[in-house]
């Protein structure tokens, strides 16, 4: 099973479709989960999930912004995908009846 | 971004692979990220890069097993050459404590002749081994060969002489990077040659026992030409 981290490196990776590429990933970490994404866990984790084939990274077009170096485009396979689904079902699955969720069904406190 | 600092974090991406450095410097310059933080950044990602690598035993082989061993035995065979080729040129005398004794110029120049073939095929084994940590290899067998030089008084033998060995072990090590291949028959000359050399020396009470490791490397040669050979062969075959 995927691990939080790389769930939400997928999951931000899946958002941005085809503009999903290191800076934008980061960027878009850091402004829905609200925290701090280094280089090194993002490219590592990256590296990992392309091992596990979740992931598929190529390196993409070089802009003047990017004072004329390339990217390093990435796409959620369909693994990636399935991997991804599983975790938030089961992620769902445990929450049911938790203290901290709203509408809760099952077990009352 | 300060254009003073920039460099420096170029510097420290050098440690990447080719493409994880574009991508990542582009990405910091694309965000502007400030310099200091951008040299933490990459610096962290370096570091994350470094420690993965040694969870494979190869660095440890390259740098524990293969290169600071080799540094102590060749730092001691350069001083045994340099000093024998002193006291037979320039008549020096040394006491009974140096590495040199009743050698003549016959077992100097097979010396000689096993210090670069020793230190060649041990820098060719120490890159091929471990490419990406061959820093580490190499401050360790510098940290070492330093360290000597408390040992040998530098009145009796200039300093460079302890570091003889460096010359041909960066030839192989350039020549393990560049994944030069050596054929089966070269490697297994070079073996034979050393270990005919080694024996010759031996003979004389001109080696010491813990020498004869120094021979491995040049065993490795042998078995990775033999191996490449091998698998041409098959691949011909099919």
């Amino acid at each position: 099973m995927l691990g939080e981290f790389e769930y939400v490196l997928i999951t931000a990776a899946a958002g941005l479709g085809e503009n999903a590429y290191g800076a934008a990933i980061r960027e878009e970490i850091e402004s829905t989960a609200g925290r701090k994404c280094s280089m090194g866990a993002l490219y590592t984790t990256i590296d990992r999930l392309e091992t596990k084939g979740l992931l598929k990274t190529w390196m993409g077009e070089a802009t003047p912004q990017r004072g004329g170096r390339a990217k390093r485009m990435v796409r959620v396979t369909a693994q990636g995908v399935r991997a991804a689904k599983e975790f938030y079902d089961t992620v769902i699955r445990v929450s049911r009846g938790a203290a901290w969720v709203e509408n809760r069904t099952g077990r009352t406190s | 971004m300060s254009t003073v600092a920039w460099p420096l974090v170029e510097l420290a991406a050098k440690l990447l692979d080719r493409n994880e450095r574009e991508a990542v410097l582009g990405d910091l310059q694309e965000t502007n990220e400030v310099a200091w933080r951008s040299f933490l950044e990459v610096f962290g990602l370096v570091l994350r890069r470094q420690a993965a690598l040694w969870k494979s035993p190869r660095p440890w082989l390259a740098g524990f097993v293969v290169a600071l061993p080799c540094s102590y035995l060749l730092t001691y065979v350069s001083v045994s050459v340099s000093c024998t080729w002193l006291r037979l040129v320039d008549h020096k005398t040394y006491g009974w404590h140096w590495p040199t004794g009743h050698e003549g110029f016959p077992l100097l120049l097979c010396h000689i002749f096993l210090l670069i073939a020793w230190s060649w095929t041990g820098g060719y084994l120490v890159a091929s081994l471990s490419r990406q940590t061959l820093w580490v290899s190499a401050a360790l067998s510098v940290l070492h060969s330093i360290s000597a030089m408390g040992m040998w008084p530098s009145d009796a033998l200039p300093r460079l002489c302890l570091f003889l060995f460096f010359l041909p072990a960066i030839l192989g090590v350039h020549h393990g990077l560049r994944n030069v291949r050596i054929s089966l028959p070269a490697a297994s000359l070079l073996a034979f040659t050393m270990t005919v050399l080694m024996i010759s020396a031996w003979s004389y009470e001109a080696l010491w026992a813990l020498n004869w490791a120094l021979i491995l490397p040049a065993l490795y040669l042998v078995t990775a030409a033999w191996q490449s050979q091998t698998r041409t062969a098959e691949l011909r075959v099919r």
